[in-house]
């Protein structure tokens, strides 16, 4: 009786092995059919020019240039889906065929873009900057929900917080003249709704996407009115003096990197401090051990003692200061005034971004990259009148994440107490 | 005595939960706080752990008069709390989880002393003969590693009162034993340890004194060398208690439920029945054993139609269920009592007669052409309600203010008031009193006398062994063995609900 259990056991287990070098075959050929693809397309190709430019030190300045064939960048994505399908097949579950997908996609992505610019040169250097300074408010905006739903707060009212503060920062730094200021009074708004978000849902246990959602909604009501009624008649409530970009010394002086990386507005920089900070506060230190504690089982962090209210109210007037501040950037950087409901969605897409970075700070900014590069490209060719329906380009990115999304249910995890309110005894 | 409750009192809206408590417990002893549900052990342990305050008695550690305002003082004072539900973060690692608020930290930033941490945890398991491993993930862990994390938990805070809430419910008679044997390690090292359980022979094996808790307070205290299982539940219920199920031979007839290689997944798409064959014949008790998570959930699910199988065959009376809703299920004469009743059996905020018709509301005479008969459902439902004797206001009650008992019996009302072939009941007696838990088992044998296959899925032995013709234990998905009820003993089910080793 034992000894036959344990030969049916032995047995199941080479079933489920069985199981999954099926899968990774049935991936290495899917993949390997890609590279397939990418050859033949590269057949075709090898007498289009891809041209490609970086800025060496400054922009207008001199230039560095690749110059390839649309077929070259074909063939090079086309043999790396080959190599990876077939160690893919070889290996089977061994291999990590997630990683790879990170090799094979922006070898893709070059060769469609060659082959969209059909023989046009493109500045990378703006492509790539550009993508930064748009994942700057994404990558905020996306810490503000990390931040809050570890905690154990579902939080969808980012968008209304862009749109606060943004209003907020540009009322601010118009009437006292200074940027500082208008950040800060950008920073207490965003800290406000994120109190008003928290108070509903923790306090009166309102149902926090109800909460999110009625938040949303009278942002846009109350900036619409304060645009319509005040701002209108008083424009020099909406002419704030904007930041500038600042070039950090030595570093904007290497070539590629320095304009690419160096030469932003500061909000890139913060952006890029907050994130290595928080990185390191939620994965390293008690704080954010604690705070992930409430936000994955509240009972047992109680239990320890632990003040789950209290954390859950600070993370939410932390992700308010955070998503306040993403705001102002709108207003306040590229913009130079607030207009009626600019935040476009931003807040939305933010939110994207913590599911598909995993909840992750740098995941989400990888994301928030993602969504900034293919708003970059969409601008690239208008610019260079290339003709491809700029609706499409925008779409690509919502479609990878409902792909990606979908593809990592059961395997990424959110928060599992995000969204239920916490009742103590 | 390091630790005494003196005259604890804690009242609740209706319920008077401990009246006027006192229990003591000394250096190096074991308390066993025995006691059925509702007898307001979780209550006192409550307090005891500074979740609740009582309304009147004081707390007493060393001598001194110590009250809890928040867990965080009970902590400090020396008490470490073992719940029944495991308190520990399924995503953290068990360093983490042992050290979660009580973290050393290093720099202005606060970061969590991991190092450090892993070494007490390290240290600690050794000293106690805690076989854990660090870096291994909570959810990862089998339930009996997860409860010595627990204890571990405790250990790291320096605690020298353990409270154990029900620590055998999850686990196997093998794992229990393991778990006596660090109990006494523990008191040998001078720890105060109290056990709370419901469970007779737990308390008579492994207390040194025990104090028996009825209706809130306290029926006796007593030494487990003068007293005997008799004693011990009669002090409990406050009667005289039939340990056995009063029944006669089963006399089997033809296969109703056949169950055939089935596999089954759970909700996390792992597979949790792996090839499953099982019959219950009309005019027999089948009782599936096992501790809980062994694939029994989603093995009933399969039966009744809620859960779609992977492969296999289920054929009840005759019939192909495979693809069957759960309402044709039902019809086929299948009465459901799910493990958890305020989930699946009942709707809370619905009333007893609303429950009462919940399988039956949309045929007659309870409705027509989508118009309920407002008169026949109360009366089908005020007939149900004195026929199983269910303690309730009225019928308009809302099922969720009734005790667990009597919730039990509005389930087995409702079910029960059709037809019957085959009665599938999962965990039916689990927090009831013992009361109820007789009234159920009765009605059980009553049903197999009156010619249903009934099928009990049961984590509790001695349920097992009281009411079973025939005993199936499950263990990792499979059926580990079967065995008659009538020859079964307590070693041999123990022994295949660990796997059989």
């Amino acid at each position: 009786m034992t000894s036959g259990a344990v030969a049916v056991r032995a047995s199941e287990m080479g079933e489920a092995e069985r199981r999954e070098l099926r899968a990774a075959r049935g991936r290495g050929l899917v993949i390997a059919l890609l590279g397939a693809g990418a050859l033949w397309a590269a057949s075709g190709a090898f007498k289009v020019a891809a041209i490609f430019s970086f800025w060496l030190l400054e922009q207008g300045g001199a230039a560095w240039t690749i110059t390839t064939t649309v077929g070259m960048l074909w063939l090079v994505a086309g043999s790396a889906a080959i190599i990876i399908g077939g160690m893919q097949a070889g290996f089977g579950a061994r291999f990590p065929w997630r990683q790879s997908l990170f090799v094979i996609a922006p070898l893709y992505v070059a060769a469609i873009l060659g082959a969209l610019l059909d023989g046009q040169v493109a500045n990378m250097t703006g492509v790539f900057s550009g993508s930064l300074e748009l994942a700057v408010p994404i990558t905020l905006g996306a810490l503000a929900g990390i931040l809050s739903e570890r905690s154990g707060m579902l939080n969808i009212a980012i968008e209304g917080k862009f749109l606060v503060g943004a209003c907020a920062g540009a009322v601010a730094a118009s009437a006292t003249g200074s940027v500082l200021a208008g950040v800060l009074f950008a920073v207490l708004c965003g800290m406000a709704v994120g109190y008003m978000l928290a108070w509903l849902g923790i306090r009166h246990q309102v149902d926090q996407i109800i909460a999110g959602v009625v938040i949303n909604i009278g942002a846009i009501g109350i900036t619409n009115f304060i645009f319509l009624r005040v701002l209108a008649k008083n424009t020099w409530l909406n002419t704030p003096p904007t930041i500038e970009k600042i070039k950090i010394p030595f570093l904007s002086g290497i070539p590629v990197l320095g304009p690419l990386l160096f030469s932003g507005t500061p909000y890139l920089y913060v952006m890029l401090a907050l994130l290595i900070f928080f990185s390191y506060m939620l994965f390293r230190t008690r704080w954010g051990l604690r705070l992930r504690a409430s936000g994955e089982k509240p009972s047992a962090a109680a239990t320890v003692g632990i003040d789950v209210i209290k954390i859950r109210y600070h993370s939410m007037l932390l992700a308010g200061a955070l998503a306040g501040t993403a705001g102002s950037y709108l207003s306040l950087s590229s913009a130079g005034s607030f207009q009626m409901g600019m935040s476009a969605g931003r807040g939305f897409i933010a939110l994207a971004a913590v599911i598909f970075g995993a909840w992750n700070p740098v995941g989400a900014f990888g994301a928030a990259l993602m969504f900034g590069f293919s708003d970059a490209i969409q601008s690239l060719m208008s610019i260079l009148g290339v003709d491809v329906p700029p609706q499409l380009l925008n779409s690509v990115p919502y479609i990878v994440t409902i792909v990606v999304v979908a593809g990592l249910v059961g395997r990424v995890r959110g928060p599992a107490a995000a969204g239920q309110p916490y009742t103590q005894g | 005595m390091r630790l005494e409750l003196k005259e604890i009192t804690k009242r609740f809206p209706g319920v008077l939960a401990n009246d006027r408590i006192s229990i003591s417990v000394d250096r190096g002893e074991v308390l066993g706080l025995l006691g059925e549900n509702g007898a307001g052990k979780t209550t006192l342990m409550n307090i005891l752990s500074g979740i609740y305050r009582p309304d009147a008695g004081e707390i007493l550690i060393g001598g001194t008069v110590r009250n809890f305002h928040d867990p965080h003082q009970a902590i400090d004072a020396g008490i470490g709390m073992v719940h029944q539900h495991f308190q520990l973060v399924p995503v953290f690692d068990v360093v983490e989880s042992v050290a979660l608020g009580a973290e050393t930290v290093t720099g202005w930033l606060g970061t969590f002393g991991r190092a450090a941490a892993r070494r007490r945890v390290v240290e600690l398991s050794e000293q106690h003969g805690l076989d854990v491993d660090p870096d291994a993930k909570i959810e990862d862990l089998p339930v009996g590693v997860r409860q010595r994390v627990e204890i571990l938990k405790a250990l790291y805070r320096k605690s020298d009162i353990l409270v154990l809430d029900e620590p055998s419910a999850v686990l196997t008679p093998a794992e229990t034993h393991d778990l006596f044997k660090i109990i006494r390690g523990l008191t040998a090292g001078g720890t105060s340890v109290i056990f709370i359980t419901h469970k007779l022979g737990e308390v008579l094996e492994v207390a040194d004194r025990i104090t028996v808790l009825r209706r809130g307070a306290v029926a006796g205290t007593v030494k487990p060398a003068d007293t005997s299982r008799e004693e011990l539940a009669n002090l409990m219920v406050g009667r005289d208690v039939d340990l056995l199920v009063s029944k006669g031979p089963a006399k089997p007839a033809g296969v109703v439920l056949s169950v055939k290689d089935v596999q089954v997944m759970n909700d996390r798409l792992q597979m949790a029945v792996k090839g499953v064959s099982l019959e219950v014949r009309a005019g027999e008790i089948v009782a599936v054993a096992g501790v809980h998570g062994n694939g029994q959930t989603e093995l009933v699910e399969a039966i009744v139609g809620l859960r779609t199988i992977d492969s296999g065959e289920i054929v009840i009376g005759g019939e192909n269920v495979v693809h069957a809703s759960p309402r044709r299920v039902a019809d086929l004469g299948v009465a459901h009592i799910p493990e958890d009743r305020m989930r699946d059996g009942l709707i809370a905020g619905m009333t007893v007669e609303e429950n009462y018709i919940l399988d039956s509301y949309h045929r007659a005479p309870y409705s027509s052409r989508g118009w309920l008969h407002a008169q026949e459902v109360a009366a089908a439902a005020a007939q149900g309600v004195r026929d199983y004797h269910i303690q309730t206001p009225s019928i308009d009650t809302i099922a969720s203010s009734l005790s667990g008992g009597n919730q039990q019996k509005v389930v087995v009302a409702r079910e029960f008031s059709r037809r019957v072939k085959l009665v599938v009941a999962a965990q039916p007696t689990r927090g009831l009193d013992v009361g109820s838990i007789e009234y159920i088992h009765t009605r059980l044998v009553e049903q197999r006398d009156a010619g249903a296959a009934i099928l009990i899925v049961s984590t509790e032995l001695d349920e097992v062994l009281a009411v079973a013709d025939r005993i199936a234990v499950m263990f990792d998905g499979r059926i580990a063995g079967i065995l008659e009820g009538a020859s079964a003993t307590r070693e041999a089910v123990g022994i295949l609900m660990g796997g059989g080793e």
